[in-house]
């Protein structure tokens, strides 16, 4: 069974994609606790990361870390705009309304990016060199390994963000309490409203990680935010945690699943594991404050 | 303006479901029918069965062929409207003003895009008209509709082409293809609520265009299939869109006709119960999950009706024309024209196509000034555009009036 | 003195009669273009219609075509089937359109060739032809990008001259990608190579070809293959060679003619480098033979699209120029009998036609009109195109 050789190799390269999926379904659940909005956009921040981080970087002709700060500044911008704009003045309307809101938004946001930046593919130059490094019969490139550091950077700035400052710790309060909260005079759409920008920034972030490796194009944006939510839900609806752990679990498996299946399936692979995690155990594999098993 | 009050009459608990009586009624019939002057010459070889019948029969012979004109029979049998319903006026003039003026609207616009445009429009009500019963009436969500429609257009698309079956028999195999689907599914799916039936719905849809794409001997894979022919029923071939287009709309009046006597019956009043509250509806003894997969296998049945249609129209079935472009699309007409009527669907899928095609004068802009659009009328009108139209712009203008007064200081 | 002046009066009306422009103005020839101008190739059909607008508007200050001035009609069909069709309709609905330009893409290409044919309009497509639509023998239906057979023969002619004795081919699951792919194998075979196609494909919008190279991986080292071919078109075929680099696989790689554009360089990066296809000739055209009478074209054209545009001309753009060059000339020719018919006889008979892609030749069999000697071989040297010369195959 020569299918077995591959394994190490689609491990590693799963293990990138499962860091880059931890941080969209991150992105996803920082709202929704906050809010209970679910954003179908969220794939699209990540996109206009690395979108318009090239831009910056070719177009503009900025160094590269000052063009990836600007990017991400941008997309957080973005993200206020569209909280402000759209999703304000509905914050009473029906979960459908949202759900076509924010798919709207993602049209919008993906058909703009395409119209401004183009729609051919854009990579970026890695942030060290590109030979791969082989080691035990299998070749990382040394910007995976950036991949899995900085979402470890990341973490643990989020981490200290939500329970050292007290920025952090009232939009903890407002997402798990909202009523309590609003009795401490937390004010629920400015903690909502931050939570946009901080999603934004985090799939932002994502994308300029992503880039160097997968290319981005103007319509990458959407299946990325929909697997990103399949995360979300599989590692325990609701918690930081549990969408880590989800995202991590869901690259493993979408890539390991690759030695078996012809590779064209491979975004079946994310939603036959929706479906199978909302039918056997919709709580997830860490479980969830939010979902009751026994109604399902 | 005063509009004339009706009297309210509660609803008479005697009716009886239209569709058991007529039901019953045919099936008697035909059965007697065959016993009496049928050949039971079970000869099933499809050749027979598919060439037409030119030669004289003497004596009628029940034959395969007999089924797939049995169905549409029984299915007219469900338009015709119950005589035993306290409402007797059923419809009422403007229903006949609208009929005629889409009967008319070709001939006096005898424009060959304008027809195009209203054929992709028809198909477009029939997709919303089914949506809005899942969507409306038992207010679920579903957002992976789109590949029913495609189910539907591959069935016909392979059944035509590769196996010469008539093009009018190819359109119940679909609306049967995409309802056993949807049977399959939907016992699991429908146990979600909310944004997880939503994102359910979504994944299935993504999955059917994977394995669409990734079966190429069956579906031909990212390139489709070619050459299937237009929609013909005994030699008549409905090959000009003026054709197409009473086709289409002679179909959608049909399925709205029964939509109506739908929503009328039993099953329609239970729809709205589920719709209201799930447990208060099985308190009082509605089966809910049956009554919810009863809803998504027809609306399903719908979807496959349109993509039958639509594969016949188009002469090719390609995976990209079923994604989220169909999806995003037939959610909002039935938002738009107002969930939870029947006129809605129809008016929202009229208004969003001719929407798309005008914007598709701008080429690169119109994606972007379309989900602009989707996005303004979300906010300004969840509940629909017909609904209190007239009333919102009256506020709306009436609040600006009264802003400039307030300034003064007046009001 | 009545008289005098009304004598004036009718002579200066004559004479203005005789030398307005209005008297000279004739009915514009109408072309619809239908394009994808939305959707992924928008960046690359933009370059197209520039070049189509600048050759129009040169013929047009030349006076057209016999005082006819010719006038393109742009219509989007984002890369839908459903809206080509839409478009072909509109087009053939109204009168004076005389011919289409039809899709850049293979997809579409079917249904405009059927709708083409059903309303006899003549429909000149830019993609190449490939063999399921070339089995239909369609009456109606021209190709202007090289087809997929002089292709191949190129490509053949290139693995000889380096020696590749055995070749793997990972190819895209269109109809164009899979011809290339079988009759690269088909021609090879005759002249000695071995070809390996394999078993795993990749659709166009694929951004991430790794999975497919991993499984590749084994077979290439088992095997010992000489050369990869990248038998795709598009963003893939970057993706494709740094994919494989990042795998560490250094064996050399060959492309198909569509490697010929800017981008592909700017995607792939270093990965690019050594990457040899046969190519198009305005890609490298100053670096054609001084004799080639191609080459004065495309840098006299190459010269008016920077005035205009301030980019140099590309592949894309001489598409354009070539589409506009092809239906002037058989408008020329139809000598003021100007129908679909008529147009279509003519654009038949083109013979010899000197364009920036190389001389056009269409007959009733070959509605393709280029052959192998309108391609060049290019290597990517230092981020830019480099022809070189095999002189036992050029």
């Amino acid at each position: 069974m020569d299918f077995w050789a591959y394994i190490p190799q689609l491990l590693s390269s799963g293990i990138t994609m499962g860091a880059i999926y931890a941080l969209v379904a991150l992105g996803f659940v920082t709202i929704s606790r906050a809010s209970q909005i679910i954003n179908f956009a969220q794939g699209e921040f990540v996109m206009l990361g690395g979108v318009v981080t090239f831009f910056l970087l070719n177009g503009v002709r900025l160094p590269y870390p000052l063009a990836a700060l600007i990017a991400v500044t941008i997309v957080v911008l973005i993200g206020f705009a569209m909280y402000l704009s759209v999703l304000y003045p509905l914050r009473k309307a029906s979960i459908l309304i949202l759900i076509m809101a924010t798919l709207g938004i993602s049209i919008f946001l993906s058909s703009t990016s395409g119209l401004i930046f183009g729609t051919l593919p854009k990579a970026l130059p890695p942030f060290t060199d590109e030979q791969p490094l082989t080691f035990w019969g299998i070749s990382v490139l040394p910007q995976s390994v950036w991949v899995l550091v900085s979402t470890l950077v990341l973490l643990i700035f989020l981490y200290l963000l939500s329970h050292r400052t007290l920025l952090g710790k009232a939009m903890e309060a407002s997402s798990t309490d909202p009523l309590g909260a609003d009795l401490l005079g937390i004010s629920r759409s400015l903690m909502v409203f931050l939570a946009f920008g901080v999603s934004a920034g985090v799939g932002a972030f994502a994308g300029i990680l992503i880039t160097p490796i997968f290319f981005t194009s103007y319509n990458s944006g959407t299946l990325l935010g929909l697997k990103g939510f399949i995360a979300a839900v599989l590692g325990g609806w609701g918690k930081n945690t549990g969408a880590i752990l989800g995202g991590f679990v869901l690259g493993i498996v979408e890539s390991l699943s690759l030695a078996f299946i012809p590779s064209g399936y491979k975004d079946a692979v994310a939603f036959v594991i929706l479906l199978l995690i909302l039918y056997l155990r919709p709580k997830g594999i860490l479980g969830s404050p939010f979902i009751d098993s026994r109604r399902w | 303006m005063v509009k004339k009050e009706k009297k309210y009459e509660p609803p008479n608990s005697n009716d009886r479901s239209p569709r058991n009586n007529y039901l019953i009624g045919f099936w008697c019939f035909d059965i007697i029918w065959n016993l009496g002057f049928g050949n039971w010459n079970l000869n099933l070889s499809r050749q027979e069965n598919m060439v037409p019948q030119t030669t004289k029969r003497s004596q009628r012979d029940f034959r395969k062929r007999d089924v797939f004109y049995l169905v549409p029979l029984w299915l007219i049998s469900l338009i015709a409207p119950d005589p035993y319903l306290y409402h007797k006026k059923e419809f009422k003039k403007k229903d006949l003003y609208y009929l005629g003026a889409i009967g008319l609207a070709p001939l006096i616009w005898s424009d060959p895009h304008f027809h195009h445009v209203m054929v992709l429009a028809g198909i477009y009500a029939i997709l919303a008209l089914g949506l809005s019963l899942f969507m409306g009436y038992a207010g679920q969500i579903s957002l992976g509709h789109a590949a029913f429609f495609g189910i539907g257009a591959y069935t016909t698309a392979i059944l035509t082409t590769r196996h010469s079956f008539s093009p009018f028999v190819a359109l119940w195999a679909s609306a049967l293809s995409a309802s056993a689907v949807a049977y399959l599914i939907g016992r699991p799916i429908l146990k979600l609520k909310g944004y997880f039936l939503a994102l359910a719905t979504l994944g299935f849809g993504e999955i059917f265009l994977v394995m669409v794409r990734e079966s190429t001997n069956l579906t031909g894979g990212v390139i489709g299939i070619f050459g299937i022919p237009w929609f013909s029923v005994m030699g008549f071939s409905f090959d000009t869109y003026l054709r197409q287009y009473y086709l289409i709309w002679g179909v959608v009046t049909g399925l709205f006709i029964f939509s109506k006597n739908l929503v009328r019956s039993k099953l329609g009043r239970a729809l709205l119960a589920v719709a209201a509250s799930e447990d208060a509806a099985s308190s009082v003894g509605i089966n809910v999950p049956r009554i919810k997969l009863e809803i998504f296998v027809l609306g399903a049945a719908f979807a496959g009706l349109a993509g039958s249609l639509f594969a016949c129209i188009m002469s090719t079935a390609n995976p990209e024309a079923f994604g989220l472009g169909v999806t995003v699309p037939i959610v909002m007409m039935v938002i738009l024209g107002g969930m939870g009527t029947i006129y809605g669907p129809v008016a929202g899928a009229i208004l969003l196509t001719w929407l798309m095609d005008i914007l598709s004068r701008y080429q690169e802009y119109s994606l972007p000034i379309y989900s602009v659009i989707l996005i303004l009328l979300l906010i300004f009108f969840p509940d629909g555009i017909g609904t209190r139209l007239n009333v919102r712009i009256l506020y709306l203008i009436g609040y600006w009036a009264k802003k400039r007064k307030r300034d003064e200081g007046k009001l | 003195m009545k008289k005098i002046i009304s004598l004036l009066f009718v002579l200066t009306l004559i004479f203005m009669v005789w030398a307005s422009p209005a008297y000279v103005a004739e009915r514009p020839y109408k072309i619809g273009v239908n394009l994808e101008f939305t959707g992924p190739w928008a960046e690359v059909t933009k370059t197209v219609k520039n070049g189509m607008v600048l050759e129009v508007e040169t013929i047009n200050k030349m006076g057209g075509i016999n005082g006819h001035p010719l006038e393109i009609v742009f219509e989007d069909n984002g890369f839908d089937p459903g809206r080509a069709a839409a478009n072909m309709t509109k087009f053939t609905t109204d009168k004076e359109i005389i011919a289409i330009v039809g899709p850049f893409e293979d997809n579409l290409q079917a249904t405009t060739r059927a709708i083409a044919e059903r309303e006899k309009i003549a429909n000149m497509i830019i993609c190449p032809s490939n063999p399921m639509v070339r089995g239909l023998k369609q009456k109606w239906a021209f190709n202007i990008a090289q087809s997929d057979i002089i292709v191949s023969q190129k490509l053949v002619d290139l693995s000889l001259a380096r020696k590749y004795k055995k070749v793997v081919v990972f190819h895209g699951a269109w109809p164009l990608a899979q011809s290339l792919a079988n009759y690269y194998k088909t021609f090879g075979e005759q002249k000695g190579t071995k070809v390996i196609i394999s078993q795993e494909t990749h659709k166009p919008t694929d951004i991430d070809m790794t999975p497919q190279i991993i499984k590749l991986k084994p077979i290439i080292e088992k095997e010992r293959v000489d050369a990869f071919y990248a038998c795709t078109g598009g963003p893939p075929g970057p993706i494709i060679c740094k994919n494989l680099r990042t795998q560490g696989i250094k064996i050399p790689i060959l492309g198909t003619h569509a490697f010929g554009f800017g981008f592909i360089i700017a995607l792939g990066g270093e990965a690019m480098e050594g990457v040899e296809f046969p190519a198009a000739k305005p890609v490298v055209f100053d670096q054609l033979d001084e004799n080639d009478p191609v080459r004065a074209i495309n840098i006299d054209f190459d010269k008016r699209f920077r005035d205009r545009y301030g980019v140099g001309a590309d592949q894309l753009a001489g598409y354009g120029h070539d589409t506009i060059g092809l239906i002037y000339d058989a408008l020329k020719r139809c000598q003021g009998k100007v129908t679909r018919a008529t147009f279509r006889e003519a654009l038949e008979n083109t013979k010899g036609l000197k364009s920036c892609h190389g001389i056009y030749n269409y007959s009733p069999t070959d509605h393709d009109g280029l052959s192998k000697k309108d391609m060049v071989f290019v290597r990517i040297e230092g981020g830019k195109f480099k022809r070189f010369k095999l002189p036992e195959f050029e």
